[in-house]
């Protein structure tokens, strides 16, 4: 009976331990330690006024919507392909599981291409 | 009582207004909003005809999944239109269907 | 070897030459190439017979008969010329791309040769496709691939705006198409184009609801193929879209369009079908008018990508009406057949001429018909190349155009349909005039005092035009030739 909770555990687990690592590698590898001014002023809620009331949206708004759109819309995919997993690595085996691998490539080209061509990048 | 009828006409409904829209209205995006409708309408017919046409007490799942792939295809063609749109914007200063008049003869 | 395997792998080399693109700093000409690699690669296989058949669990999805095999092999020919086109008109993309055209060499030109590959894979499984949602992907796949192709050249007004039009019209009739495919399923309970078949075969009872849904569907790929009244986006964007994507619109995009036009209106004309009569109505009505309003547009026209956009039009025409006539048992050809037959005849003389418009282009000349004068004198190979292509496009004896419409109309004598067959000789002779305007202005004076830089084309483009050339000529005198490949 308890046995079956135990992916629900690991579930736990997991996502505690991404957190986890996520934030050491932030203070290990960002620039945590550095103090400005900006940082050490009381916070307060939301942002300092700044600019026009109703400013033009940059441009680099919609990329950064596309991409999202783009990427998010995927997991429509590994919604059913989750839900019937179980049922079907029985019959293929492994092989179900590198079917998705594959389609997830796909997405890793695209995302890497975005990547290159600065898509991504903030700033330019 | 929700019948199947309830459904198709609110698909309906949603593709007329979306057909009506892409021929009216003048703004780009607008339009191509109301394309989007056309596509959710053709969806929302594909889920409704699937709920109702019951296999072994199930829905008919077959038609869910063109559903998916419509809503992927959707994103894929939002994505490509507002790059387009987005570019049109840059170079016209307007996104008004008269700034697409150039070409004609 | 499945023939799944060969969409999978020009799928990959697309992927992998994207990341080229993006990582490595090599000159795009190779990325041309590797592409051009693989698809003679992948033409090889088809044309060697080794492309094998698929399993059966595939079946309902997926088929792997003579026509398919035929339009897989198109789509790769049509593709390679479309890479062969863009390299020669790679000048231009760069110019209308890049932010800083002195500073960057070859800005854009990588997709741009690559891009080509994703729409050729989506017309492969075009050619196989069976079942709604099959169809309905690999039609979006060539279709999405295609607004970024139409709208490439960002810098140029002409471009953007073809793309929008494009972009507009093309999302429409998709939302038409999906419409009416989600109402035949409502309507059959089947997304198989076998199921469906069954189901109009055997259908009892209010047969509107079906006849909606078709509509829906035949104007939806309307649109795609550009038959009257949903043809208007045609001379727009062939005007504005860069020349070989023109080209690749005119005769890819068509083609795609006709395959699945021919595997659904075979469903819906199955035997005992109850949309039979209607559906034939639709066929020969758009034809009849796509053959008039094309042909007659056309006479008028001064830029010549429009002209050809026209003529493209008219071509669709005699497309539908030879899709109508389903008795052409004196052929020894199906109605499927005889419309790829046509199409195979029309891809080497549209490519001719974009493939000549190019080569002018590229050396400052302009589009129109009058920038043309000249050209027979300054390059007798290339106007003589251009006058076989335009009389095969007006239907003259000995050439493939004429081996095409021939069929058509003799498919047209076979089932009775003398209106048609009027209108069809009426838009061959109203053909003649415009076409052989063309010609004219190929071989009269120019008009300026001095004479332009000559046009000429590269390796590639000279041994693709020769092909060509030598498939009208062949094809005129012997079409068995394509009819073999076809009939298996």
């Amino acid at each position: 009976m308890l046995e079956n909770y135990l992916p629900v555990l690991m579930q736990m687990l997991m996502a505690a331990g991404f957190a986890g690592v996520t934030l050491l590698a932030s203070v290990l590898a960002g620039k945590s330690a550095k103090r400005n001014k900006m940082k050490d002023s009381a916070y307060e809620c939301g942002m300092l006024p700044l600019g026009e009331a109703q400013p033009r949206f940059s441009v680099k708004f919609y990329i950064v919507a596309m991409l999202f759109v783009l990427f998010d819309i995927e997991v429509v995919f590994m919604y059913p392909w989750a839900v019937i997993f179980k049922d079907y690595v029985a019959v293929f085996g492994a092989a179900i599981f590198w079917w998705m691998l594959s389609f997830v490539g796909i997405l890793l080209v695209a995302f890497l291409y975005a990547w290159r061509k600065k898509a991504l990048d903030w700033s330019s | 009582m929700v019948t199947l009828n309830h459904y198709l006409l609110v698909s309906g409904l949603l593709f007329s207004i979306g057909l009506v829209g892409v021929v009216v209205r003048r703004n780009i995006l607008t339009i191509y909003m109301c394309l989007e409708m056309m596509l959710s309408a053709a969806n929302l017919t594909l889920v409704a005809f699937s709920r109702f046409r019951l296999v072994e007490g199930l829905p008919d799942y077959n038609a869910q999944a063109l559903v998916f792939f419509t809503i992927t295809v959707a994103a894929a063609e939002v994505a490509v239109g507002l790059a387009i749109i987005v570019a049109l914007f840059r170079a016209r200063q307007s996104v008004d269907i008269t700034a697409v008049e150039k070409l004609k003869g | 070897m499945s023939p799944l395997s060969l969409e999978l792998g020009l799928g990959l080399l697309g992927l992998v030459l994207l990341l080229v693109e993006s990582f490595a700093s090599v000159p795009r000409k190779l990325i041309a190439y590797a592409a051009i690699g693989g698809l003679l690669a992948a033409l090889a296989v088809i044309v060697s017979g080794a492309a094998g058949s698929v399993p059966d669990s595939l079946k309902e999805f997926y088929v792997v008969d003579p026509l398919a095999l035929f339009y897989k092999g198109f789509a790769i020919i049509a593709t390679l010329a479309t890479i062969i086109l863009s390299l020669e008109y790679a000048p231009i993309i760069h110019q209308f791309v890049a932010t800083h055209p002195e500073r960057t060499k070859e800005a854009g030109l990588g997709e741009f040769y690559s891009l080509p590959l994703f729409v050729c894979v989506g017309m492969m499984v075009m050619a196989s496709a069976v079942d709604l949602i099959t169809i309905f992907v690999a039609l979006e796949l060539v279709t999405v691939s295609f607004y970024v192709l139409v709208a490439f050249m960002r810098r140029s007004a002409a471009s953007l705006e073809a793309g929008v039009k494009y972009l507009i019209l093309g999302a429409l009739s998709t939302g038409l198409l999906v419409y009416g495919m989600s109402w035949l399923y409502g309507m059959t309970g089947e997304l198989s184009l076998s199921g469906v078949a069954y189901k109009l075969a055997h259908w009892e009872g209010n047969s509107a609801p079906i006849l909606f849904a078709v509509g829906l569907m035949l104007a939806g790929l309307a649109f795609k193929v550009g038959a009257v009244p949903f043809h208007i986006w045609i001379p727009d964007v062939y005007q504005g879209a860069p020349t070989p994507v023109t080209a690749f619109l005119s005769v890819g995009s068509k083609a795609a369009g006709f395959v699945v036009l021919t595997r659904i209106v075979g469903t819906f004309l199955t035997p005992g079908s109850v949309v039979a009569g209607p559906v034939i109505q639709i066929l020969l009505i758009l034809g009849g008018a796509t053959i008039l309003l094309g042909n007659l547009a056309a006479i008028a026209q001064t830029n010549f990508k429009r002209l050809l956009g026209y003529s493209s039009i008219a071509h669709a025409g005699y497309l539908l009406v030879a899709l109508a006539c389903i008795h052409t048992g004196g052929l020894k050809m199906t109605s499927g057949e005889v419309a790829a037959f046509y199409l195979a005849t029309y891809l080497p003389m549209t490519f001719v001429c974009f493939l000549i418009l190019s080569a002018m282009r590229a050396k400052g000349y302009g589009e129109d018909i009058a920038s043309l004068k000249g050209l027979g004198r300054a390059n007798p190979t290339l106007g003589l190349a251009l006058a076989i292509a335009l009389a095969s496009l007006a239907g003259l004896p000995l050439t493939a155009g004429f081996m095409g419409k021939f069929f058509v109309i003799f498919a047209t004598v076979l089932e009775g349909y003398y209106t048609y067959l009027a209108i069809a000789v009426i838009g061959a002779a109203t053909g003649f005039f415009y076409y052989f305007k063309v010609i004219l202005a190929v071989y009269s004076k120019p008009d300026g005092p001095s004479e332009g830089p000559t046009p000429d084309l590269g390796l590639l483009s000279k041994v693709s035009l020769a092909v060509f050339v030598a498939a009208i000529l062949v094809v005129g005198v012997y079409p068995d030739l394509i009819r073999f490949a076809l009939v298996k």
